[in-house]
């Protein structure tokens, strides 16, 4: 078949140039007329320059020069472009192609292919502003009451302004007390559900908790662990279509962390599901990533419990995806979510099936390859190193194409069926419950269902409970550790570390409480209890003749808090607490993740006259950078550093130790080591000019009394 | 006469392509019609010191559907993010964009909050705006339908380009 035949079958509506030098072409091949219009240049005479008639051509003929400079056969593409000629608009994409050492270039006519590309875009990008639109009212609406609702120290149904609010926001809103009891709902909301074709039997309010119930196995979850959540809730409504409704569900909690009531917010979204309707591809398949949907997998869901063939549900969520889009924006998360779903599509057999099922969730049914009834020991191991594949490649770095590298974590929970169960809800509860429960480590984890986290589950909600009570009952106690100046042996200043008295006897470690509070947010109030009890010590020690500093530890959660400074300065003027006694430690791992919020709160106290410490150094990747222009007093070395110290390895070992000291010592940073437990340690650190130290050499964290008396023998001692 | 290429960033339906189009041949169009790829017109622009002709590159609004090319911006000598300030969102996502496009490019950027003659619509409070206005060297309230600020904005970045 010949060229002039494909041309008038319209399939070659394209130029070829071969290129013969730097800016010297000639036309090989042109279809239709358009050329000349194009690139008058080209008008009668086969050989050519280029003439700047066409801008975005002759930019790509730098990438393309690139190419043919490097003459090995490969091919590289310009992108589409339009270009306005005397009577319509051409679309248009040129490629650069080496082949057998000849260099060509082709502009090929796109028009079909453009209308056809720009056909599916328009539906898509309709439907991304229309729910972009109510997305944004819906979640400015809802923010904004979450904050009145906060705000407020009256109860809630004496409390004027949101009542206002709620008469008069389109924002279907109710507000549950924490039996889910209704307390408020506004009219909008009756609204939604209000439709003169059918009789509803619940009141709006039940309605919206029924529909949540039904069509959410991670409900029970999300209430008992006062987790927020968004997402989507269908109103089979006959015989009309339906309404799909989009709905936030937002715990409130006083000051004391403990929920009070529970906001859910409604918005009639049906317009952006009916404009995602028109094209089939996106009512099944996620816009984003082209992987089937949450409705989608769930009607293979239930069709793979129908055969009855045993297989695993993998319930699959990004770690530290919030932060990725907190440090560079909603686009480069996107991309991300992107590159991720083909990294984990890949990994996937062809039978078996990947859906994102949510903002940064994904599901997957793996299948078994075998067809006995039960689930072996194999086939978990065969689950964990599938789990395994993906989490490996999800923490490989991630290259974007603005140059930019992030990295994520995946965090994975399997339920079995039928060993768990044989219900669908189930099967998507249970794994739910399992991907939470590999979210508590720190690290990309797999959790599988089983009575055990059920267990563990229901012992941390009644651990939760009795940390609440701990405050309210005080069970807190604060001990401190001296720190002592090596080079004299005295006590220069100590540590305030917490301790909980638990009412059945036993002391609870910091190690097992912290954390939960950090993730509850109890941390909150159990921190702001130390900055006072700190504080009444500091008076307590300064009004016995005892001017000694005291260190509290921040968390990141209490950093991001926006009314600790406000808290702290109240405090030390409260207690009449000269500031220059107290000081801060943060973890590097706080300055990282919350640098420039960090960096104010940071200048902020240190104006006050606080002093700050970083705590655990060594372990948490800070860089030079951050300790350079962060407002900072010393630094403390990990006790895992000190721990090295022994006899036997004091020279390769000790090297870190060094190169701490000897670079706080470059920053005019003072040294602190933790942890120092014997004499070797005190020496060496002594001999390298780290001369204030803490450890159980010296004294272990110590009630206050005791930590009086372990002064008083100082000063006798003198 | 000097040629000055400007890139027109900004998300989907912002009116990328519209204030062009108001501002090349006067014409406005109700319909929103997506844009594909790149499409780049020319005008010829008076300043005090001489003719500059604007090279504007329409560049395909940033979304999910279509990432951030830096490629589009070599040799630009300046950039305009236009917003919508009927819809918050795209605010973000302009921000989003700047901090690209300050990786790649140190030239000019002005800020075009654009569809002024429809009433304001998103949530950001006049000292958030403040603050956002200082990553550009200038801030246009736009209007592609009725052409309020259009000139203006390509006239203020032809002088700084000739200045």
């Amino acid at each position: 078949m010949d060229a002039s035949l494909l041309a008038a079958l319209g399939f070659l509506d394209c130029i070829v140039f071969q290129r013969l030098s730097p800016n010297e072409f000639e036309v090989l091949y042109k279809a239709g007329n358009w050329l000349d219009e194009l690139l008058p240049e080209t008008v009668g005479s086969k050989i050519f320059s280029f003439e700047h008639n066409s801008a975005y051509l002759e930019d790509f003929l730098i990438d393309a020069e690139n190419l043919w400079l490097v003459n090995k056969n490969g091919r590289i593409d310009s992108g589409m472009w339009s270009e306005q000629l005397s009577n319509q608009v051409i679309r248009l994409e040129a490629s650069a192609v080496v082949a057998d050492k000849k260099n060509y270039l082709i502009v090929n006519k796109l028009n079909a292919k453009y209308k056809q590309k720009q056909e599916t875009l328009q539906i898509a990008r309709e439907s991304l502003l229309t729910a972009d639109k109510i997305s944004a009212q819906h979640d400015y609406l809802h923010s904004r009451l979450e904050e009145l609702l906060s705000e407020t120290e009256r109860a809630f149904p004496a409390n004027q302004p949101v009542t206002q609010a709620l008469a008069q926001t389109d924002l279907g809103v109710a507000i549950f007390d924490t039996d889910l009891l209704l307390l408020n709902s506004n009219p909008a909301l009756r609204s939604i559900f209000d439709d003169t074709n059918i009789k509803t039997n619940l009141p709006a309010d039940k309605l919206l908790l029924e529909l949540f119930r039904n069509q959410y196995p991670e409900c029970e979850r999300i209430f008992s662990t006062a987790s927020s959540w968004i997402g989507e809730i269908f109103w089979l409504n006959p015989p009309l279509q339906g309404k799909w409704l989009k709905l936030s569900i937002q715990p409130i909690k006083n000051d004391a962390q403990e929920v009070q009531n529970w906001l859910f917010s409604a918005s009639d979204v049906t317009q952006v599901k009916y404009l995602l309707k028109r094209n089939e591809k996106l009512t099944h398949f996620d816009a984003l990533t082209n992987l089937p949907n949450r409705q989608y997998f769930w009607q293979n869901l239930e069709k793979k419990i129908q055969q009855n063939r045993p297989f695993y549900l993998l319930y699959l969520d990004i770690k530290q995806f919030k932060r990725i889009n907190e440090i560079h924006g909603h686009l480069i998360g996107d991309e991300v979510i992107r590159e991720l779903s083909i990294r984990l599509n890949n990994l996937v057999n062809a039978d078996d099936m990947i859906a994102k099922i949510g903002g940064t969730e994904f599901a997957v049914i793996l299948e078994l390859k075998h067809s006995h009834a039960q689930i072996s020991s194999m086939d978990q191991d065969y689950a964990v190193t599938f789990a395994e594949k993906l989490i490996g490649t999800s923490c490989l770095p991630f290259y974007l194409s603005s140059g930019l590298k992030c990295e994520v974590g995946l965090n994975v929970g399997v339920a079995a069926f039928p060993k768990d169960s044989s219900s669908a809800e189930d099967l998507m509860k249970y794994a739910d419950l399992a991907v939470y429960a590999a979210k508590k480590k720190s690290i990309s984890s797999i959790s599988f269902y089983s009575k055990e986290l059920v267990d563990a589950s229901r012992k941390r909600i009644e651990m939760e409970d009795a940390l609440r009570n701990a405050l309210q009952n005080q069970e807190f106690e604060l001990y401190l550790q001296p720190i002592l100046n090596l080079s004299n042996g005295q006590i220069i200043k100590a540590e305030a570390l917490i301790r909980w008295h638990h009412p059945d006897g036993h002391m609870v470690s910091p190690d097992e409480f912290i954390p939960l509070s950090e993730q509850t947010g109890l941390i909150i109030p159990i921190g702001k209890w130390v900055i006072k009890e700190a504080c009444a010590i500091l008076k307590r020690l300064t009004s016995q003749g005892e001017p000694i500093k005291l260190s509290i530890n921040l968390s990141p959660r209490q950093v991001g808090d926006r009314q600790l400074f406000e808290f702290i300065s109240d405090t030390l003027i409260e207690s009449q607490v000269n500031p220059q006694q107290l000081e801060i430690e943060l973890t590097e791992g706080v300055l990282i993740d919350n640098y420039d919020r960090v960096h104010f709160l940071l200048a902020e106290v240190r104006k006050l006259g606080i002093s700050i410490s970083i705590d655990d150094f060594g372990t948490g990747y800070s860089s030079l950078a951050y300790l350079q222009k962060l407002p900072i007093d010393q630094l403390k070395i990990d006790r895992s550093f000190v721990n090295e110290i022994n006899e036997n390895s004091q020279d390769s070992d000790g090297a870190i130790i060094l190169a701490v000291i000897a670079m706080a010592h470059n920053l005019k940073l003072e040294v602190i080591a933790e942890g120092v437990e014997t004499e070797l340690q005190r020496d060496f650190l002594k001999q390298h000019n780290c001369n204030i130290a803490q450890g159980y050499l010296f004294s272990r964290p110590l009630p206050y009394d005791e930590f009086c008396e372990l002064l008083a023998a100082q000063k006798a001692k003198k | 006469m000097i040629q000055k290429k400007i890139c027109l960033l900004g998300a989907t339906g912002v009116g990328k392509t519209s204030l062009v189009k108001q501002y090349v041949e006067g014409i406005f169009s109700e319909k929103y019609l997506t844009s594909i790829g790149v499409k780049i017109d020319k005008k010829q622009v008076e300043t005090e010191n001489q003719t500059v002709q604007l090279m504007i590159w329409d560049i395909e609004g940033i979304d999910r559907y279509c990432g951030f090319q830096a490629k589009y911006l070599r040799g630009a000598s300046a950039f305009i993010i236009v917003t919508d300030h009927t819809r918050s969102q795209s605010l973000v996502e302009g921000l989003d964009i700047l901090k690209m496009v300050k990786e790649v490019a140190d030239i000019p950027g002005v800020l075009a909050v654009n569809k002024v003659d429809l009433p304001a619509s998103w949530h950001w409070s006049e000292t958030e705006l403040a603050e956002i206005k200082q990553g550009f060297v200038q801030f246009f309230n736009t209007s592609a339908k009725t052409g309020d600020g259009v000139e203006p904005m390509f006239t203020h970045i032809a002088k700084v380009l000739t200045a």
